[in-house]
């Protein structure tokens, strides 16, 4: 690689602030932004609660406390994701991120990470809610938080795609809830999984339908279609699937507006 | 001059309302500073996103530092677009460490870069606490991080009062005289003079001149400019049959004149307008600039 032009001669400099830890990675960078908005950072830990609580600390009907439990960790994942890329592309941000030396992947990965990584925050203070209301067994609490995070991650894929498609933070809601709408109805959250047909191979593969079962384990201790096990396989298969979605979205992502 | 930093061959690139920029061919030098020129929708922006890999072109070639790769390409381009975004909750230090680290530079450069944009008194308070001139010099701040061989710079003027300006240009004059080489994307012609030491014009998505900046106000020598502010249309064709008269071209609120210089020329363009003169508001006469030779060559007003 050619040498680099020879900067400026600027002198003696004061060093106040430099030895303080800094960002180096986007992904640390967009956290800390995120932990620095404390008002809506507040708001954002907060508002689960709202339901969450109610839910556990009565005996809310099984299935529609899982029913809701899910939607609300779904469009924590979508809602989050979505609208703050679409933002950052409407700001220019993604314009100044495009032109480093980042792989469009990592660009697309680091920003999902850093919003995964505050959403996991708020599924976990859900789950230990839960976990002290109900005093499921470890391993139940445990597979449920697992697939939390992994629900996080795929409705937060679902929105990293639909910011590929819109610059409009407005128009991402809409088209957030157009997708969420069908894919929690065929994960059977208003109907329940049939035992056999289409309905039924589509929920086995939509993680949504796992962890409203995981809700249910965790409220009741007996769920209707899974057990445990079987939600601790799935959980980190949903989690690589979203991450390899994510990477794969890197390039649509950075190419609209280009 | 130096290497070939950058080399464009028939680069076009249009949007699906026909407007855009091509075919052009540019080549710069190691060392030189250009000035992309024209005015709006000329392409010029368009032009520069293409050179700073954001875009990519429908036809035609852009080669960096005699490569094709743009990866490796943008680990030597700083690039400062017109949106200030920045994470505004951070302080110009944290953003700055971010945009440093990605260049490849380490943590040691960011003093000397805020001092240099007069921005290390508040490094530490959130970018949102800034003025949009700060958010500016911040911008360059984050574009010069790696030590970029190269700098593109789109609308770099804009926003900043006079002091932001005077500093811009003392810290492009002494980055281009240490050796960096720049393309700006601007219509602010006295900026370009000031720091360019090439000019490309663009008018309508096409390069109609490529020039070195003392040839472009060479030519312009014996030459005047008059400025005529006007509550109604002048009469521009009689204006323009006025012996001596270069070019005449309509802004918005009345005409610029270039002209030979000669006795009488006043009265003799004051003529052409009969009873009109009475709605004249203001007239100026002023020594050329880079604005004229625009208007010379192009037949159009930069402020059009």
């Amino acid at each position: 690689m050619p040498e680099r032009a020879a900067a400026v001669p600027l002198g003696a400099v004061a060093g106040r602030g430099a030895s303080r830890w800094q960002p180096h990675h986007l992904w640390q960078l967009e956290l800390l932004a995120t932990l620095s908005r404390r008002r809506a950072l507040a708001i954002k830990m907060g508002f689960p609660l709202l339901l969450v609580i109610p839910l556990a600390a009565t005996n809310a009907p099984q299935f529609f406390a899982g029913m809701l439990l899910t939607i609300l960790i779904a469009m924590v994942g979508t809602v989050g994701t979505g609208v703050n890329v679409t933002r950052s592309r409407g700001s220019g941000w993604l314009d100044r991120l495009a032109v480093l030396p980042i792989p469009a992947w990592r660009v697309s990965l680091e920003i999902f990470f850093a919003g995964w990584l505050v959403d996991c925050l708020q599924a976990t203070l859900v789950l230990v809610i839960l976990e002290i209301a109900q005093r499921p067994s470890p391993l139940v609490i445990l597979a449920t938080w697992l697939l939390a995070l992994a629900t996080l991650a795929f409705s937060g894929t679902i929105g990293l795609a639909v910011a590929t498609l819109t610059d409009n933070a407005g128009e991402a809601m809409l088209f957030l809830a157009v997708i969420l709408a069908p894919l929690l109805f065929l994960s059977g959250l208003f109907t329940g999984v049939p035992a056999e047909g289409v309905r039924y191979w589509v929920a086995q593969i939509l993680p949504f339908s796992y962890l409203s079962d995981g809700f249910q384990l965790v409220l009741h201790g007996n769920p209707p279609y899974g057990s445990p096990g079987a939600f601790l396989l799935a959980a980190p298969v949903f989690l690589l699937v979203s991450l390899a979605a994510c990477a794969a979205l890197g390039r649509p992502l950075m190419a609209r507006g280009a | 001059m130096g290497e070939a930093v950058l080399e464009v061959e028939r680069l076009t690139r249009r949007f699906k309302n026909g407007r855009g920029v091509g075919p052009v061919d540019l080549s710069v030098r190691g060392g030189e500073v250009v000035a992309l020129v024209g005015p709006n929708g000329s392409g010029k922006t368009t032009l520069l996103r293409c050179l700073a890999t954001r875009s990519t072109p429908d036809q035609g070639r852009v080669r960096w530092f005699r490569s094709r790769d743009r990866r490796a390409a943008r680990a030597q381009i700083g690039v400062v677009f017109d949106a200030t975004a920045h994470a505004d909750e951070l302080s110009a230090r944290s953003n700055l460490a971010f945009f440093a680290r990605a260049g490849g530079a380490s943590d040691e450069s960011s003093d000397p870069l805020l001092l240099e944009t007069e921005l290390l008194e508040v490094a530490d308070e959130p970018v949102s606490s800034y003025s949009y001139g700060m958010r500016r010099r911040l911008l360059l701040a984050e574009a010069l991080a790696g030590s970029p061989r190269l700098l593109l710079l789109d609308e770099p003027t804009l926003g900043l009062d006079v002091a932001g300006q005077r500093w811009l240009t003392r810290v492009l004059q002494e980055r281009s005289s240490a050796g960096l080489t720049a393309c700006i994307s601007t219509n602010d012609t006295e900026f370009v003079e000031q720091v360019a030491t090439r000019v490309c014009f663009l008018v309508d998505g096409g390069m109609v001149h490529d020039a070195s900046l003392q040839e472009l106000l060479d030519s312009l020598g014996g030459t005047r400019e008059i400025r005529l502010k006007s509550r109604s249309p002048l009469p521009l064709q009689a204006m323009a049959s006025v012996a001596g008269v270069e070019k005449v071209a309509s802004t918005g609120e009345g005409a610029t004149v270039l002209a030979r210089q000669r006795d009488g020329l006043l009265a003799d363009l004051l003529a052409t307008m009969g009873d009109l003169d009475r709605s004249l508001l203001d007239l100026s006469v002023r020594e050329p600039g880079l604005a004229d030779c625009f208007l010379r060559i192009t037949g159009k007003a930069l402020d059009a």
